[in-house]
């Protein structure tokens, strides 16, 4: 596990670490396409996703504005993730209730797919350059278990470092290990070609 | 903001090296993904920002609000209740009798009621008889 961390140098780190914006507005300018980005590709609705950015910078604005600018980053994505998950959590109750009041079946009875908003907009994959390796990657980070996805997003993606991860991610420096270890592991296993 | 970890990554270990690239090509597409958002969504997430931002302003004004609000009205009900509770103090619910008949007209308040006796000349008391007597003939005319 601790070989994991060991992995990652300075050099890597520097690359997305920045200097914590002096206002909340360069802050929020800074981190807002890529709130996006990690909310669409949790929740695969570009509606959704917008929603969820809007709430995570009211909420950061109305609760945390004087707070430290240092602390902006691990609060931010903190307040994103529990939005993501309350709004999963939605999808899956309204897919059951769906089920319940028959329509998850259709006229032959067979079972429908889970309800799922419609998205209208192009997928990430349309607008990325190296469409592929994205659908790679984002295809092997579905198949990982909610915890482990947050740790390498948070980790690796977004470039906190482990308590900053630990903080947004609710959990102790220890579990984040554990998480992005096994979450390294598996996305080693399934992204064989990036060797 | 991000801390490098303390224990330096040895590099020259071949197994470390997938690793490193995994994160580096990951973290790559992960940036290009941000930095090529359309145009539109673009524009939505810049407004969304700025109504977060203005929503700052809103939240700042009840707050100076309150902050001056909420002592007036702790002071206005403190100075109400001690109107209230004060001894002289009029009340104003309850008026006292000799409020109220000094309220009405002074010949229907002569007429209809007792005169008060703490406040009468007690002699008055001693021959209502003759004073009766004396009114009744007073009130027909002299023939003198």
């Amino acid at each position: 596990m601790n070989s994991l961390a060991g992995t990652l140098d300075a050099e890597l780190l520097t690359e997305t670490a920045q200097e914590a914006p002096a206002t909340l507005d360069a802050f929020l300018a800074q981190v807002e396409r890529r709130a996006f980005r990690v909310a669409e590709f949790n929740l695969r609705q570009r509606e959704d996703a917008m929603d969820a950015v809007q709430d995570a910078m009211l909420r950061l604005v109305k609760h945390y504005r004087d707070k430290p600018a240092g602390e902006w980053a691990p609060l931010f994505w903190g307040i994103l993730r529990r939005r993501i998950v309350d709004l999963q959590r939605r999808r899956k109750v309204r897919s059951i209730v769906v089920g319940w009041l028959g329509g998850g079946r259709d006229d032959e009875g067979d079972e429908l797919p889970s309800w799922e908003p419609a998205d209208h907009g192009p997928g990430p994959q349309d607008r990325v350059q190296d469409a592929q390796a994205w659908g790679d990657l984002s295809a092997a980070l579905h198949e990982l278990p909610r915890r482990q996805r947050e740790a390498f997003m948070l980790r690796m993606l977004e470039g906190l470092d482990v308590a900053e991860t630990a903080q947004a991610m609710g959990c102790s420096e220890g579990s984040v290990k554990t998480h992005l270890s096994r979450a390294m592991q598996r996305l080693r296993e399934q992204l064989e070609d990036w060797r | 903001m991000n801390t490098p970890y303390k224990s330096g990554p040895d590099k020259s270990r071949p197994e470390n090296m997938p690793n490193k690239r995994l994160e580096q090509r990951a973290r790559e597409l992960y940036h290009e993904a941000a930095r090529r958002i359309d145009p539109a969504t673009a524009g939505r997430l810049r407004a969304v920002r700025r109504e977060a931002l203005a929503s700052m302003q809103h939240v700042h004004r009840p707050h100076q609000l309150a902050r001056w609000l909420v002592p007036s009205g702790a002071c206005a009900v403190i100075a109400l209740a001690a109107l209230l509770v004060w001894p002289s103090a009029p009340h104003p619910t309850a008026m006292s009798p000799t409020t109220a008949a000094a309220g009405n007209n002074g010949s229907e308040t002569d007429n209809a009621l007792p005169p008060d006796p703490e406040q009468a000349d007690p002699n008055l008391y001693q021959n209502l008889d003759f004073y009766g007597w004396l009114a009744a003939n007073d009130s027909q005319p002299r023939t003198h």
